[in-house]
């Protein structure tokens, strides 16, 4: 939260039912904490049950009697909470309102089964399992399966017991990069063929991957029961019939075939296609691989770009099942900490829109990163939710009108802090920092008694895309010598384009001062972390000393 | 439901420890934290940032902001400079705190003047953080009751010396990763201890002490790919012109975005899938190693300014006196063991969780995850849930 100076606050009353989104186990495990918090829970399941598309959690991920049976359990104690209404064959078709007051519109089947108010929502996305036969130029056969067809056989006492003095070659890392969880399911199942008599197992692989528990033991495990791994950087060559495969062995120097009686071909696990859907419809933000989650370390681990809109599980990457439990922890944890009793305390003025001024353009609505402005039909104008707002002021800076203002960081109050301390020495060098990050690296700087310039005159703002253009040639205007827009680095920015927004100012502003005959130097865009209190001092001396070449502002009064 | 007027003290105040006395702090639930040493953050404050032109999700400024969130909470007492000597259980927790021996002395001559005349030991007078300013470890430990515990003690870095072919301790240009990252933090940029000037050619050596037979280390530590690359990509972002190999068994991810990151990695880095044995002395500190190409088995002799140990996870020193007291086991490998096999904060001793690398090696983000999970199993402990 920033930390807003009013001392007036306000109650608002939210809706404390909470909707999950998918019934795999990231979502049955969910819906249980969060009901065990006393919270009314609708677990919508797009399928006819319960514990995801996987028909056998069990081989996928490799899981002993015991922890299937917890598995079971868990999704049984489900299906029985009395505040788990339970809905399968069920999906959203429609979502509205705003964090705290969402109105959600649920279908079986096309037909509209309800319509709800919830406070919050968890989505709680499976993975797909994709064979990967077609990177190696196989088709699957009797002779060629995929993962998850072997899994199948091994569950098969005759089927297995058919395996008996084969040869059996894996294929994987050449299809994907894959991951630990690709990497666990096929060396679970070397470890099973190993200890089958006279079966004989190698496995061409490229990188191992072992980062995650006890991987690097079942590695060590089938390597122990006799299998081979033969690690390679690039795939082997492998006969369209999938009778031969070979390899250049760098050690004996001469290509080396294998005939086995089975390739395994791996298979990759990704984000649900279904995915863009639900972005689209919660308006939540996506990662370049489809998952529900923006690349971005302020959503560590389970949050979204919307308050009250969470993501766990295969929602946000591709997990084991000690991860899913956390990740469904965290969520009740979240859930509890949104909605509380229902009742939620907030600064009044934290983000205020002018009626007289707002032609109800809709801007506002369209630049909001965290979906809390909507509108009000009887009177045609935008609204801030002071429960989703976020008060990053990039609407504040964007609205054609200027018709709002963020509480504690109003025009006013923020050209008054400038303006205000631009006498004394020179050259005068105004840094808007936004509060995340750059401001913290230039307290660290000035505490740890880094060299910093004389005249500097730091700027703190809520995120950088509440630096209007108007501050900027204010500054300038004014008396600045030389100003810095400093933000977090791409990717990292809070409320995810405020560096972006505050990028193209600079560039207009620069192109401004250029057309009046100004140097463009006087003004420089950067980016930092709260950590890089060094990196502040060098770029602020480096500022300072580009000014004293330019000498001093022409447009000093 | 109600965890109010509960008490829980967390041992380490890294960035498990962190993160679950900030989430304990929002649901209410005071907390004591204890930490040995005279700064919070642990090792990750001394992380530095490694983006380029974008974020590279490395989570380092994550620690930061936790260290901020936590320093201002009205409802976390910090008790640094201390160590848990004895814990009884009498409903609760009695719990008597001693000082620490791991307080380092916080003098570093200069620093009240200028900065940059030893960035490394300035940046250690002020604890790696501004957050850390106001913390007065000097304070006679007092006895604490609570009600539940969540142990946060972390890990050990590898002691690279164990490794004594690659003679860390002996060159100068010999570093490990957290020293490499330290630098970073301190000076914004990479410098070879020996002479202070940029490093033109830098290997990177992967697993050590992870993943070897030999050490009995059989588990790998996560993080040193992940910091390895990205500490390569931020050199060559500074400096395009710097010749890097890495060299490695199996590399493994960063996070979702690892497929493209790698393929970055790929063009501006040399791989080398092997690892080498020696680091040999040359003139003007250079070092030398010895490896045989993968491509055509051709043995290669090459020199590098500098070489970087990526060094691993491995248990906390007194993880066997920690689990003494609070009664609670260790896994084959040293590490606590967990009593559940889905949820991996839960042990033997019911009341006591586990948060962070005390269980085994993790990233920063899955640290964080890791402690609320563990801030939320000891709220329902306390009954906050049913």
């Amino acid at each position: 939260m920033t930390d807003i100076k009013q001392t007036d606050m306000e109650e608002i009353t939210i809706a404390t039912d909470v909707l999950v989104i998918g019934g795999g186990l990231a979502g049955v495990r969910a819906a249980a904490e969060i009901a065990g918090l006393g919270y009314k829970v609708t677990l919508a399941e797009k399928s006819a049950a319960l514990g995801g598309p996987q028909q056998s959690p069990g081989a996928l991920f490799g899981l002993s009697a015991e922890e299937q049976k917890t598995v079971a359990d868990t999704i049984q104690a489900v299906s029985a909470h009395a505040r788990v209404d339970v809905l399968t064959q069920t999906r959203v078709t429609a979502f509205a309102g705003v964090s705290g007051d969402f109105t959600v519109t649920l279908a079986t089947s096309g037909d509209v089964v309800r319509q709800q108010k919830v406070g919050a929502v968890v989505v709680a996305a499976d993975f797909t399992i994709q064979p990967l036969n077609a990177a190696y130029g196989l088709s699957l056969s009797d002779g060629v399966v995929s993962q998850s067809q072997l899994d199948a056989l091994l569950a098969d006492k005759a089927a297995k017991a058919r395996l008996g003095g084969k040869v059996v070659a894996f294929l994987v890392g050449f299809g994907q990069e894959g991951n630990p969880l690709v990497m666990k399911r096929v060396m679970k199942s070397v470890v099973a063929l190993a200890a089958i008599e006279g079966c004989t197992v190698y496995v061409y692989v490229n990188n191992i991957k072992v980062a995650a528990d006890s991987l690097e033991k079942l590695y060590m495990e089938g390597r122990g029961k006799g299998a081979i791994y033969f690690k390679l950087t690039e795939a082997p060559h492998v006969s369209p019939d999938g009778k031969a495969i070979t390899y250049r062995d760098l050690v004996v120097r001469q290509d080396v075939e294998l005939n086995p009686d089975l390739i395994v071909v791996e298979e990759a696990l990704v984000a649900d296609a279904e995915n863009r859907q639900v972005a689209e419809l919660l308006r939540i933000d996506q990662d370049a691989w489809n998952f529900l989650q923006s690349d971005n370390v302020h959503r560590f681990p389970i949050q979204t770009n919307r308050e009250g809109v969470f993501v766990l599980g295969a929602s946000r990457g591709i997990q084991d099942l000690p991860a899913v439990w956390t990740d469904a922890e965290n969520t009740a944890m979240a859930v509890k900490g949104f909605l509380g009793n229902g009742t939620k305390r907030v600064p009044k003025g934290k983000a205020v829109v002018d009626n007289g001024k707002c032609t109800f353009c809709l801007t506002c609505y369209r630049c909001c990163p965290h979906g809390a402005i909507y509108w009000v039909a009887e009177s045609n104008k935008a609204v801030i939710s002071p429960v989703a707002c976020q008060t990053c002021g990039i609407c504040a800076s964007e609205c054609p009108m200027d018709a709002i203002q963020i509480g504690g960081f109003s025009d006013t109050e923020l050209k008054a802090e400038f303006l205000g301390n631009l006498a004394g020495g020179d050259p005068r060098i105004v840094a808007f920092c936004c509060q995340n990050s750059a401001f913290e690296a230039g307290q660290m700087a000035a505490q740890f008694k880094m060299t910093l310039p004389a005249g500097l005159q730091m700027v703190k703002v809520p995120c950088a895309g509440k630096v209007d253009l108007d501050y900027i040639l204010t500054a300038l205007a004014e008396g600045a010598d030389g100003v810095l827009v400093l933000t977090c680095h791409e990717g990292n920015c809070k409320s995810e384009r405020g560096n972006t927004y505050a990028s193209w100012r600079v560039e207009d502003a620069q192109r401004m001062l250029v057309e009046a005959g100004y140097e463009k130097d006087r003004l420089r865009f950067a980016t930092l972390a709260s950590n890089m209190g060094k990196e502040f001092s060098t770029l602020l001396m480096d500022m300072e000393a580009r000014i004293k070449e330019l000498g001093l502002s022409p447009l000093k009064n | 439901m109600s965890a109010d007027h509960k008490k829980v003290m967390v041992i380490g105040g890294g960035i498990a420890g962190l993160t679950a006395a900030w989430e304990l702090s929002k649901c209410d639930v005071a907390v004591d934290l204890v930490e040995k040493s005279d700064h919070l953050g642990g090792h990750a404050i001394q992380y530095c940032c490694k983006a380029t032109e974008e974020c590279r999700q490395c989570g380092a400024c994550s620690v930061e902001k936790m260290l901020k969130n936590v320093v201002e909470a009205p409802n976390i007492t910090v008790h640094c400079g201390v160590e848990v000597g004895r814990v009884v259980r009498n409903g609760g927790f009695e719990v008597g705190l001693q000082a620490s021996s791991a307080a380092a002395p916080a003098a570093a001559p200069g620093c009240d003047q200028r900065y940059e005349s030893n960035p490394l030991a300035c940046a250690a007078a002020h604890k790696f953080s501004k957050n850390n300013a106001a913390l007065d470890c000097g304070r006679a430990p007092a006895d604490l009751t609570v009600d539940a515990i969540i142990l946060a003690s972390g890990f050990a870095p590898f002691d690279a010396t164990r490794k004594p072919t690659y003679n860390y301790g002996k060159l100068p240009n010999v570093v490990t990763g957290l020293e490499l990252e330290r630098g970073v933090r301190a000076s914004g940029r990479v410098l070879r201890p020996s002479d202070g000037q940029a490093p033109a050619k830098v290997a990177f050596i992967q697993c050590v002490g992870s993943r070897d037979e030999r050490l009995g280390n059989l588990w790998c530590s996560h993080v040193c790919c992940p910091y390895a690359l990205r500490v390569s990509e931020l050199m060559k972002h500074h400096n395009p012109e710097i010749d890097i190999t890495v060299f490695y068994m199996d590399i493994q991810n960063t996070g979702n975005n690892f497929p493209a990151f790698y393929e970055k990695c790929k063009q501006d880095l040399q791989f080398v899938r092997n690892i080498p044995v020696d680091v040999y002395p040359m003139e003007d500190d250079r070092l030398r190693m010895r490896y045989t190409t993968e491509s055509d088995g051709t043995p290669v002799d090459a020199e590098f300014d500098m070489v970087v140990l990526s060094i691993g996870i491995m248990p906390g020193l007194d993880n066997q006196q920690i689990a003494t007291l609070l009664g609670i086991g260790l896994d084959a490998d040293g590490f606590f063991q967990s009593a559940e096999s889905f949820n991996r904060t839960a042990t033997a001793n019911n009341g006591i969780f586990l948060a962070g690398t005390v269980g085994g090696p993790k990233t920063i983000a899955a640290s964080m995850a890791h402690a609320g999970q563990a801030a939320y199993e000891a709220m329902k402990y306390l009954g906050g849930a049913e």
